[in-house]
């Protein structure tokens, strides 16, 4: 009971550290969420845009910012040059383009007027450039025989509205499923975080000398005491678990009670485990409680960059992606990018995601046998 | 006596490992991290080639235009190719579409074409553009050669040769080449921000080397301050050679911090090297003086003292991006106060008006704001440093 | 007779505690000036009040006759303070350190290796010049604290509770060195709450609680002020009461006490009274393993003086 009791305290006194970890988890998950709304219908992703338009929007202009408006989003920013610049670099926009002064009477000349764009080299801007591109060619192509404006935008038009047959195979929600993953992704620092920060400080309370000495040549066996500390813990691992899951359910929604979504919650659980062996592990080899912040903060970080808890696995270079093969959290991290792609449930398609969570509850394991051992070790000297 | 101290201050700080972790070692490590995770990011951004696959039927097989527009976008000797193209039957199609390897595949139906996705996405999309763009182009051909065919019958002319009109008119269209000026500046990447942030943090994390510098020479916060106060020498001395060994101990890793990120991260910053130097001093003092005025003005624990400095610049750092660089535009541009007053963004949007701007208007807003947030501090921390004695120590 | 200090109706208030409540006394040029108090009695804050640490509500002080300010450089060149808690640089040497705060005080290179080299020499830590204070144990910290405080050899020392916690070793050297000190002609304010320290080394004491004067003089004098002037102790099992009170009719006896099989006597004159005590017990024949008898100590003083012991 006294060890229970003094491990309420050192959570209570730090308090402070769970709850701005958590904090964090709060606000990059507010942030992730904001993907694109998803339907299993085909939508077109459409780039962010920005027009400045010098000319008198009449005629082909007109007609040309309408296309633009029907294409693309419409960036929420003030006309000037600064905004457009920080949005440009910010990626909020993936193209600015400036129409010039007289541009439909020129271009009605045929004077090919030049149209400038600001444009960043990425996916999103390069499909607004083609996007662009492709009116000014229809437009040129037929102004070349048509010399009535009007009958020339109805011309374009009706070209540039032939569509064609597709179909999305998939019948699930992804863009729902793919914010869960984020979701659990990011969570892993959280934990990370607040697992071994907390329990380091409770672990190197007790095992500071004078009590050290006291639980040594006491009637307990080094065994009963780690699982009693063990034990306690692990109960405050599980009531964090239990917050962050309810926390996801907030976040993402009724996905969350989908069969992803309980495997979603699952496959956290293991990892959980994971990171509770780990802390263990951790906490035992600190002499220092100034040091348990530093170490917090490289492992904590370290595998969460090197992992893909902060950017999606697939943006990280190979070697990258090799180093972080060392971490559990890259088991957990794979185990939900599998979870969130699932769509039928047999032993075929779940084998990936059991893999994973069996390499992470082998991690756990071998984390246990490393602590008994050390622990063991120091109390022979 | 200012040498003196100042020697030994120096010892000290860099004695001290916790100091040496915080301020030498942690912003290296972050950084590696940094280099290590987003490398890459931005090149992934960019327009690669795109895996997709073609039903191999008949109606392919006879469609010239779709047939010679794929060939020519697949063509991998070409700076243009855009596409890695398959040949496949339906179901080897579907069953690479299941597993990612394709983002869609195209099966003619007669003239019609149809695109099969997994899903939505930008990819996704493109594909779907171009090929809509062949479809209008056939219609623009056909139009057009339509009406050139009307208008020579209307002129008298029967004897059309509408395969040469169709030709000529084809060659028209596939010359016609739009190209647009892209005005944007070249430096785009916006992951410096990242590390822009990480320099910010470690001037700030020099509060800690100046909160512990002052903290040494103050009777009501140590007992070595206490045998410093009760020697003959004069505080002001001691308070200004202790600071400036801080002072000194951080710039140093600020230098090697550089020294790093320019030659093994390549980070850059632009092209005013001198006002980079600027910057940076002027983004140390700032973190100097929050050290000293939390360290003359808080009695809390020397722990205690780095926690809240540790606290304020890893809160600061956050906002100005340093865990997801939207997280600064954001806050820019919705809650711009925030960042006015977050030295961490001060110095990292300081580094940022280098790299990207032309003009020096808004460094020097950041320069400005710099400075006037250490006028404060400092001041704040003085009236409490001028006292000689204490209430209670 | 010169007053090294002189200190006159000092008053410290803090909120709402008065810590120092009217206090006057001067130290004598030469000598060892214990300072006696439980914890809590305001020894370290009249040290800090002299020092011009702490602001002072009330009263004067001078130093060398002169008055004590903040920027009294010449003064403070005089005065060497060795604080309760240890106060060094975990991150220099035990050599660094005293050559450190010794620096604050002298400039001269030559000067202070010679002046820190002494004071290594007067604590005994030669053999540990190049060890980091964390490597030290409790007793060799002491002492080097010891050190750091008086390497500029001062005319003035304050010495604040500089033995808590120390093995005897170290505490010997520790009082032996102070010793040396004053032979070489500094004046020491010392402050403890050991009785023996004080008896072995000081000249005069002042006993101080709640911030007053109790007492002061010359140990014998102070020793004077109890009322009693031997305590004889026996023990004797099983001792019936009605001995007690016929002890009690003696009247040179002050008081008496018997617990846990051991009789002890306090008597207000000191003669005769254990050849007294011993021909009583044989008289009444009483069986009796053990018996002494003691000269009052300081303790008993503090005792009388405040009813609670020094050393709580």
């Amino acid at each position: 009971m006294t060890v229970f009791k003094t491990f309420l305290q050192v959570l209570k006194k730090n308090k402070f550290i769970v709850i701005m970890y958590t904090v964090i988890l709060l606000i990059f998950g507010n942030f992730s969420m904001q993907s694109n709304q998803s339907s299993t219908n085909f939508e077109a992703s459409k780039p962010t845009v920005f027009i400045v338009n010098e000319d008198k929007e009449e005629g082909i202009t007109k007609d040309f910012i309408k296309y633009i408006k029907e294409k693309c989003d419409m960036a929420e920013i003030e006309n000037s040059k600064e905004a457009i610049d920080d949005a440009l670099f910010y990626e909020d926009l993936s193209l600015a383009v400036y129409i010039p002064q007289d541009f439909g009477k020129d271009f009605m000349e045929g004077k090919k007027p030049e149209i400038t764009i600001k444009k960043r080299d990425s996916y999103y801007g390069s499909l607004a450039e083609m996007l662009l591109q492709r009116y000014i060619k229809v437009a040129t192509i037929y102004q070349k025989n048509i010399k009535n404006e009007d009958e020339l935008v109805a011309k374009i038009n009706e070209t540039i509205s032939k569509d064609i047959e597709t179909e999305v195979t998939t019948k699930i929600d992804t863009s729902a499923l793919t914010k869960a993953a984020r979701y659990y992704n990011f969570s892993s620092y959280s934990f990370l975080a607040c697992l071994i920060y907390i329990i380091s400080l409770i672990i190197s309370t007790f095992n500071e000398e004078k009590v050290q000495k006291r639980t040594t040549i006491s009637s307990y066996n080094y065994k009963k005491f780690n699982r009693i500390l063990l034990l306690g813990n692990s109960l405050y691992a599980f009531v964090l678990w239990i917050l962050y899951v309810v926390m996801s359910f907030v976040f993402v929604g009724p996905t969350m009670a989908s069969i992803n979504g309980l495997l979603f919650i699952a496959n956290s659980f293991i990892f959980v485990i994971c990171a509770t062996t780990l802390a263990f592990f951790i906490a035992n080899f600190v002499k220092n409680k100034d040091s348990i912040n530093g170490i917090v903060n490289v492992i904590g970080l370290g595998s969460s960059f090197l992992c893909g808890a902060f950017i999606p696995q697939e943006w990280l270079p190979e070697t990258v992606k090799i180093i972080g093969h060392v971490f559990p959290t890259y088991y957990f991290i794979t185990g939900n990018e599998t979870i969130a792609k699932l769509e039928k449930f047999n032993i075929d398609t779940l084998m990936p995601v059991i893999v994973n969570a069996g390499i992470v509850i082998a991690f756990s394991v071998v984390f246990v046998i490393l602590t008994n051992l050390v622990t063991k070790k120091r109390r022979k000297v | 006596m200012f040498l003196h101290n100042f020697k030994y201050s120096l010892k000290t700080l860099f004695k001290n490992k916790m100091l040496i972790f915080w301020t030498f070692a942690f912003p290296i490590i972050l950084g590696t991290f940094f280099n290590m995770a987003f490398a890459d990011v931005i090149n992934k951004e960019k327009l690669s080639i795109i895996d997709i696959a073609i039903i191999d039927n008949e109606d392919y097989q006879n469609n010239k235009i779709f047939k010679t527009a794929f060939e020519s976008l697949s063509d991998e000797n070409s700076e243009d190719q855009m596409f890695n193209t398959k040949l496949l039957d339906e179901e080897k199609a579907k069953e690479m579409l299941n597993k990612e390897e394709i983002v869609g595949y195209l099966k003619m139906q007669g003239n019609d074409p149809k695109l099969v996705f997994q899903k939505n996405g930008v990819n996704q999309t493109i594909f779907k553009y171009v090929v809509e763009e062949i479809v209008q182009r056939s219609s623009i051909v056909e139009n057009i050669s339509k009406d050139e065919i009307k208008k020579q019958i209307e002129q008298g002319n029967f004897a059309v040769d509408a395969e040469s009109i169709v030709k000529r008119v084809i060659n028209e269209t596939s010359n016609t080449e739009i190209e647009f000026e892209n005005t944007a500046n070249k430096n785009l990447n916006y992951m410096m921000i990242e590390f822009y942030t990480l320099i910010a943090m470690t001037c700030l994390y020099g509060g800690i080397l100046g909160m512990v510098a002052i903290n040494q020479t103050l009777p009501n916060m140590s007992n070595k301050g206490k045998r410093v106060a009760v020697a003959p020498t004069k505080k002001g001395t001691i308070i200004l050679s202790s600071l400036l060994a801080g002072y000194v101990a951080q710039l140093l890793g600020l230098v090697i911090l550089f020294a790093y990120t320019i030659f093994a991260l390549k980070v850059d910053y632009g092209e005013h090297t001198g006002l980079v130097i600027l910057l940076a001093m002027i983004g140390s003092l700032t973190g100097l003086s929050m050290g000293v005025a939390v360290g003359t003005l808080s009695k809390k624990s020397e722990g205690a003292k780095s926690g809240i400095l540790i606290a304020i610049t890893m809160t600061g750092c956050f906002f100005a991006g340093m865990m997801g660089v939207t997280l600064k535009y954001v806050i820019d541009k919705g809650m711009p106060i925030i960042n006015k007053i977050n030295p961490a963004n001060m110095i990292t949007d300081g580094f940022y008006s280098l790299y990207y701007y032309n003009t020096l208007d808004r460094f020097w807003f950041n320069v400005a704001s710099l400075g006037v947030l250490c006028v404060v501090l400092i001041t704040i921390s003085f009236l409490s440093l001028r006292r000689q004695k204490y209430d209670s120590i | 007779m010169n007053n090294v200090i002189e200190v006159k109706n000092l008053v410290k208030e803090y909120k709402e505690l008065k810590a120092i409540d009217n206090l006057s006394f001067e130290v004598h040029e030469g000598e060892i000036l214990g300072l006696l108090g439980p914890n809590g009695s305001g020894k370290s804050t009249t040290i800090n009040c002299v020092l011009s640490l702490l602001k002072t509500s009330k009263g004067s002080i001078k130093i060398f006759g002169e008055e004590m300010k903040p920027d009294s450089y010449e003064i403070k060149r005089k005065i060497g303070v060795i604080f309760q808690d240890v106060a060094v640089f975990d991150e220099l040497t035990v050599y660094q350190n005293i050559d450190y705060f010794c620096g604050l005080y002298i400039q001269d290179k030559v000067t202070r290796k010679k002046y820190v080299q002494d004071a290594i020499e007067l604590v005994g830590l030669q053999d540990f010049v190049k060890f980091y204070p964390k490597k030290l144990s409790g007793g060799l910290l002491r002492r080097l604290n010891i050190a750091c405080g008086i390497a500029h050899k001062p005319k003035l020392i304050f010495l604040d509770e500089p033995t808590v916690a120390v093995d005897p070793q170290s505490r010997n050297n520790i009082l032996d060195g102070i010793k040396k000190l004053r032979n070489d002609g500094a004046t020491i304010v010392y402050t403890t709450h050991y009785m023996e320290e004080v008896e072995i080394l000081c000249d005069r004491v002042i006993i101080l609680d709640k911030g007053k004067i109790l007492a002061q003089g010359t140990t014998e004098e102070v020793k004077e002020l109890a009322k009693i002037d031997e305590k004889v102790t026996v023990e004797v099992n099983n001792l019936d009461s009605s001995y007690i009170e016929k002890i009690k009719q003696n009247s040179n006896v002050d008081e008496v006490t018997y617990t846990d099989g051991v009789l002890l006597v306090k008597y207000k004159e000191g003669k005769n009274n254990l050849v007294d005590m011993v021909e009583f017990l044989k008289k009444e024949n009483i069986k009796y393993n053990k018996i002494n008898s003691e000269k009052p100590t300081l303790n008993d003083v503090f005792l009388e003086l405040t009813g609670k012991e020094l050393r709580d």
